[in-house]
Formats: C-alpha cells, structure tokens, sequence
C-alpha cells in the first residue's frame, strides 16, 4: 500500500471539522474531491463517523453529574485520610521493630550469663521486692534495679524512635 | 462565586484541612463541573462505546474516567484541554481493561465480539457503520474516531493515545482507506438489496 497524502487534505480536513463541506468550499475543491481517491475517501468517512457521533450523543442519556461529584469528594478524602495515617503506620512499625530488637539482645544476654528468670521475676512483685531488697547482699539488689532501669530506657527509646519516625516520614 | 461544600459536615477533622487546601487548587466547582459533565460525556461515551464495542464497559469506564479527573490535577487550558485530557484517562482505562488476564489483548480479541451494541443500529449512519467497523481493528478504531469524529490532530491524537505522533499519520492512512473500501462495498450491498 503506497503512503500519499493529497495536497487539498489538510484545507478539506479543516473545511469537514468546521462543517463547511459541501456548500462552504468552492467548485474547484468539490472537483479535486471527485477525482481524487485520497480525498474522496476523507469526506466519506469523516461524514460517516461525525454522523454516527452526533446520533451516539443524541441517543444517550448521561447520568447525574452531582452523584460523580460526591464519589471524587469521598475518593479524594480517603486518599487524605490514607495520607495522613500512612507516618503513623510507618512509626508503628519501626518502633515494633525496636521492640522486638531490643528484646532479642536481652534474652540473649540474659541466656549468656545464665537463666534466673524464676529469681527475677519473684522480686519483681511489690511486696516481695522490698523483703527481697532487704534480705539479700547490696550487689544482687543492684543488679536487678539495674536490669528495671536498662527496661525502662529501652522503652523509651523505642517510643522516642517511633516518633522521630513519625516525624520524619511525614515531612517526607 | 465558589460554591459551599455541602459534604463538608461529614469530613474527618485531622484531614480536613488538607483536603480543602486541595479544593481550592481545583479550578472547577459542582456547578461548572455538571456543565462540563453534560457538555462532554455523550462524546466520551460514543467513543468508549465504539472503540471496545461493549456499551456496559463504557459506562463503567466513562465514570471512572469523571472520578480520576475530578481526582486528578488538571492541566491548564480550559475546556478544550480538560476534553483531551479527559480522552487520554478513557484511553489508559480501556488499555488497562484490555491488559488485565481476563480480557484479550487489544489486537487478539476476535473482531465480531467488538462490533458496538449501544442500541443505535437503527438509525442510517449506524447501519452502515457497523459492519465496517466491525472489520476494523480496536486501534485503528480508535484513531479514526479520534481524528474523524472528534477532530483531533495528529499530535493532540499522540498526547491521548501515547503512540508516536508519525506513525499515527501512517496508521491513520492505512485506517481510512481500509474503512472507506468497506463503506463503499456497504453503501453497494444496500444499494442492490434496496
């Protein structure tokens, strides 16, 4: 199939969008049409398919223009919402991260230096504590308040770390 | 004058300000956006109901189509480019349904399961449409009625399609001539029969 586009094509491409052919284009053009394939082809499926878009758009009927309205609003809240909870998801699971971190290097010190979960435990109970803090050598008591407080801070680093995370993914 | 948003009692207080941000970047309000709705859906649906031959699939896709570009940042222009930019969604959603498992490729899927069923067959145009169109391929199709029935230029037919803007030219050729022989044969057949 040989590519040859006629000279007149683009004045009558033009003369078919703005709907002046036939009546709107001289004799000259209307003769070129004739006889020339090229063209003769444009205006017939050109006038075809603008026929069959008018009819299309005559038969039918569109729905409510208010309910699409509503449907974005919603879409485009939740995509807000998803916005805006996807930092705190992030620092969820960064600071779950920690936790599991920070408790996985304490069982495994604690396996190292000996298990005395039963003893340590047992002096974790209030009553307990203090006749415990009492009855036993300094050096153990001290042991143990130094195991509470490495708890603690660790539970606060992780809390601390959630948020700087936080923080920094939704600056991001 | 912008008008007040009615679903405002129902937003989420942390997001609201966010979104209302958003909604002052938008450049179409209800009111302009109905206008716009009427104005354009009838020309988006024919072309949807045309180029996949199924007119349920069009309606679901010309929704769609609102949803992503009320969804969307627009570009600027006016109507005219909200229209193209319009045309350009439909054409992403009905490559995307093509490109899903359950459905064939756009070139694979046998030729009289596309033949557009929109209830118009009917009226004279249609009659003699359809069967050339049937003939057609979905991309060719696509581009006739982009260029034909809407209009569109060359380029403007590359910004919606996302094809090469020369090869266009050529598939554009071929379409047309492919199409005007079936039409012509058509117009023949009910010429003899009349």
């Amino acid at each position: 199939m040989t590519f040859r586009t006629c000279s007149c094509e683009s004045e009558l491409m033009q003369a078919l969008k703005n709907g002046h052919w036939p009546e709107g284009c001289g004799a000259e053009l209307r003769t070129h049409v004739d006889a020339c394939g090229s063209c003769s082809d444009l205006v017939l499926v050109t006038r075809t398919l603008q026929c069959a878009r008018s009819e299309s758009e005559r038969a039918v009927v569109v729905g409510s223009p208010s309910l699409l309205w509503w449907r974005a609003q919603l879409r485009r809240r939740n995509a807000a919402t998803e916005r805006v909870s996807r930092p705190i998801t992030i620092a969820q699971i960064f600071a779950l991260f920690v936790y599991v971190f920070v408790g996985v290097v304490f069982v495994a010190s604690q396996y190292r230096h000996g298990l005395r979960w039963a003893s340590w435990w047992a002096e974790l109970v209030p009553a307990r504590t203090f006749h415990s803090l009492r009855s036993l050598p300094a050096g153990s008591a001290q042991v143990d308040w130094n195991l509470l407080v490495l708890i603690s801070g660790v539970g606060v680093l992780a809390l601390l770390s959630g948020i700087v995370a936080y923080l920094a993914s939704e600056k991001s | 004058m912008r008008k007040q948003d009615t679903t405002g009692e129902y937003a989420i207080p942390n997001v609201d300000a966010r979104v209302a941000s958003r909604a002052d970047e938008l450049p179409m309000d209800s009111d302009a956006f109905a206008g716009f709705y009427q104005r354009s859906a009838p020309a988006l649906r024919a072309y949807l109901v045309r180029v996949s031959g199924n007119p349920a699939l069009a309606d679901d896709l010309t929704q769609e189509s609102y949803l992503r570009f009320l969804c969307a940042s627009r570009p600027e222009g006016g109507e005219v480019n909200y229209r193209r930019y319009l045309f350009g969604i439909a054409t992403n959603l009905l490559r995307d349904h093509w490109k899903r498992p359950h459905a064939a490729c756009i070139e694979d899927v046998p030729e009289q399961f596309l033949a557009a069923r929109d209830g118009l067959a009917n009226l004279d145009s249609q009659a003699i449409l359809d069967p050339a169109m049937a003939r057609m391929r979905p991309r060719e199709r696509q581009l006739l009625w982009l260029a034909h029935a809407e209009g569109y230029s060359h380029r403007e037919i590359a910004e919606i399609t996302g094809l090469n803007a020369a090869g266009i030219r050529l598939l554009l050729f071929r379409a047309r001539r492919k199409i005007a022989r079936l039409l012509r044969k058509q117009m023949d057949a009910d010429r003899r029969r009349a």
